[in-house]
């Protein structure tokens, strides 16, 4: 496989906020690269850059052979953009949308009606190719969105959080769709605040917070991270800071946080240290709702590396 | 070039999907057209009624009064027309000019002294061509005097030889006074059995002669309006050009647009064509629609007109750039742009009459296109061709060169 991405060194700053700061990753051909991370963490700064819509601060940006700084065209030529946002026009039907995408990377004729159908098919949403988007629904409107970055088949999909905000099932679509265009060749960088996606579709992945990349690997060589230890959770009602503190001393854990009414516990030796914390936070007052323990996954990467959980 | 056609067809399509874009770029422009038009002047020629006409009596002798007696003492006459017997020939030929007559009587000096040397003399009936039925009118009753006169002068000549009675036969022509004025010619009695005489009828030799005022030709109120409405509306496509700018920028199609291989100049060239497109359709319309719906008469050189209109479109283009990089938002652009319209509008002459405006106001007129466009489109109604008012569509594409370059310099993409 070859390098279809590269990025090096990449630092973005608005005033005096740092949005990147000194992101390097590179990825192959045919690969999909994840870029998780929580709001703000500076993943649509990053993406923006790489579509030449923002100018870096620092570092450069490879893409497919062309820099972003000197040839910007064809950066943009060879990529696919599915942002955050839908970037639709609600007055246009699916089919006027799609073809006016098209004709922006150059389409025309026969080849742009075939794309336009073949967009159309991958949306699923054929039967209402004539309807204006403002009648679809919010799912449907995430196909369309998804259809109009990948009609003119780029080599890089660019994808910024591509199912906020959407209903299950058309999440499943979604993450389908993405395998499905990766198995047909296409290159995908994919960014999301939700792990279990990330997961799901990503080769490799690189984890983001406050605009740096604090990890990278395979989904194994991420879990490896936290060097085989389980995660603890524990849901409780009525506790308190004190009881929190003195939990964190109970030998065998390794690192102990609390997010509303949950507290999550890493540690290489769940069975042992299960009883020793409920019952001191039940003899502190407060009240045990659930426990559970599970394989360590980006989460618990995540809360390892930083502290702090995904959603906070 | 591709790409610019693009996002100009594009943009289009989307404006004219937005209902209230069409209720104010054509709906509103023909309803104020009638509604002003109606209220202020009338449709076309309804102000035949009650018009102003002038007499100017330059007869040394006394039958040009006979025509001035008659014509102003009769009540039918008096219904159709207010006359004014007037001693300044040159000032009511400048009013008929100016309009502010629609039609004059002159009566030669010579008329009394021709008529009785049986030589030809001729009235003249002054015509404002703005107000061609009316002056029509008027000149056909000034013949009808005339005949009245001549039939009347006829039956005293016959009475006169017969009965040896003058009757209605001006005293330059017999030597006797005084003469009743002219009207219908008295009967006679029923029991004088009348012979007429072989004599040919005298003031054959008078003949009315029209003439057209060539200067300050008028237009009617609503073809007024129709110019002055269709200045205006025409850079009301600016603020829906604008609002679809900032519209596209809040909802992210245009950092999409942005991230597409579409050069900076195809994206914003393309959005000022489709601003062009709007507003050349919208002119299209008004300037059909205006001549179908209400009789505007656009002027005999609509090419002129045409290149007016259109180059009042490329300033709204302008405008729309302006405006987009003026206004953050959709809301301070639904501020700015009607303030910025309504004052090119006003100091344009779209709401009063040019001539109405204050002396004060015209420094200002000269940077805006709506009075440039104006003025060119009431200069072609009144007979001006397309080299007459190349001066004013060189001024209007100055400024919509200016606007545009201002709105591309300080745009904001993102």
């Amino acid at each position: 496989m070859s390098t279809i991405v590269e990025v090096r060194d990449l630092s973005k700053r608005f005033g005096d906020l740092v949005a990147v700061d000194g992101v390097s990753f590179s990825i192959e051909q045919g690969e999909i690269y994840g870029l998780l991370g929580p709001n703000g963490a500076g993943k649509t700064t990053t993406i923006s850059m790489i579509s030449c819509l923002l100018t870096p601060n620092e570092g450069s940006i490879t893409v497919n052979g062309h820099a972003a700084a000197t040839d910007a065209r064809a950066v943009k030529a060879a990529l696919g953009v599915v942002p955050q946002e839908i970037a639709l026009y609600p007055t246009l039907t699916a089919a006027e949308n799609l073809a006016f995408w098209g004709r922006m990377y150059g389409l025309g004729g026969a080849e742009l009606k075939h794309a336009v159908d073949g967009a159309l098919e991958l949306a699923g949403l054929e039967d209402r190719a004539k309807e204006r988007i403002e009648t679809y629904s919010g799912g449907m409107k995430r196909r369309i969105n998804i259809a109009a970055g990948v009609l003119h088949t780029p080599k890089v999909l660019l994808m910024d959080e591509p199912t906020v905000g959407i209903d299950p099932q058309s999440r499943n679509h979604i993450l389908e769709t993405v395998k499905r265009l990766n198995s047909s060749g296409m290159t995908v960088l994919y960014t999301s605040h939700y792990m279990e996606e990330v997961e799901y579709l990503c080769d490799r992945i690189a984890i983001m917070d406050h605009g740096k990349i604090i990890a990278e690997g395979t989904l194994n060589e991420l879990r490896d991270v936290v060097g085989g230890m389980d995660v603890v959770t524990v849901k409780v009602d009525g506790l308190a800071d004190e009881t929190l503190q003195t939990a964190r001393g109970i030998p065998g854990i390794e690192q102990l946080d609390r997010t509303d009414d949950e507290l999550q516990a890493l540690t290489r030796s769940s069975g042992s240290i299960l009883g020793a914390l409920v019952s001191t936070l039940e003899s502190a007052g407060a009240h045990v709702t659930s426990v559970s323990v599970r394989e360590p996954d980006l989460e618990s990467v995540f809360l390892h590396l930083t502290g702090k959980s995904l959603r906070d | 070039m591709r790409t610019l056609l693009t996002i100009a067809r594009k943009d289009f399509t989307v404006i004219l999907r937005d209902k209230a874009a069409v209720l104010v770029m054509l709906a509103m422009p023909l309803a104020l057209i009638f509604i002003l038009g109606s209220a202020l002047g009338g449709i076309e020629e309804s102000d035949t009624i009650d018009a102003k006409v002038a007499i100017v009596d330059l007869d040394t002798g006394e039958t040009g009064g006979l025509f001035v007696d008659g014509l102003t003492g009769s009540e039918e006459i008096g219904e159709l027309f207010r006359i004014e017997v007037r001693d300044d020939a040159d000032a009511v030929r400048t009013d008929v000019e100016k309009g502010d007559l629609t039609a004059a009587l002159i009566i030669p000096t010579d008329l009394t002294d021709r008529i009785a040397a049986g030589e030809p003399v001729a009235l003249e009936v002054l015509q404002d061509p703005g107000s061609r039925v009316t002056a029509g009118v008027w000149a056909g009753v000034v013949r009808a005097a005339v005949s009245a006169a001549s039939a009347q002068i006829v039956y005293g000549r016959a009475l006169a030889e017969e009965l040896d009675i003058a009757v209605g036969v001006p005293p330059s022509l017999r030597g006797e006074d005084p003469t009743p004025p002219i009207g219908p010619a008295p009967v006679p009695p029923s029991s004088t059995p009348i012979t007429y005489p072989p004599y040919e009828p005298t003031l054959d030799i008078v003949t009315v002669e029209e003439v057209e005022a060539t200067i300050g030709i008028r237009v009617s109120m609503i073809s007024y309006y129709a110019a002055g409405m269709t200045g205006m509306f025409l850079l009301f496509g600016s603020m829906f050009g604008a609002f679809a700018f900032l519209k596209e920028r809040r909802e992210q199609t245009l950092a999409r647009v942005m991230s597409t291989p579409a050069s900076r100049v195809a994206i914003v060239g393309g959005k000022a064509l489709g601003v062009f497109m709007l507003g050349a359709g919208q002119f299209f319309v008004l300037l059909i629609g205006t001549g179908m719906l209400f009789g505007v008469r656009w002027g005999e050189q609509i090419g002129a007109t045409v290149a007016l209109g259109l180059a009042e479109v490329f300033a709204a283009a302008g405008l729309a750039m302006t405006l987009a990089a003026l206004g953050k938002s959709e809301r301070a652009v639904g501020g700015i742009g009607p303030a910025l319209i309504i004052f090119f509008a006003a100091t344009g002459g779209s709401m009063l009459p040019i001539e109405m405006l204050p002396s004060w106001l015209k420094p200002l007129q000269v940077i805006s296109p709506v009075w440039w466009t104006v003025d060119g489109f009431l200069d072609v109604m009144t007979g001006a061709g397309f080299v007459d008012v190349l001066g004013p569509i060189a001024a209007v594409l100055g400024i919509g060169a200016v606007l545009l370059a201002f709105g591309i310099w300080r745009l904001e993409y993102r």
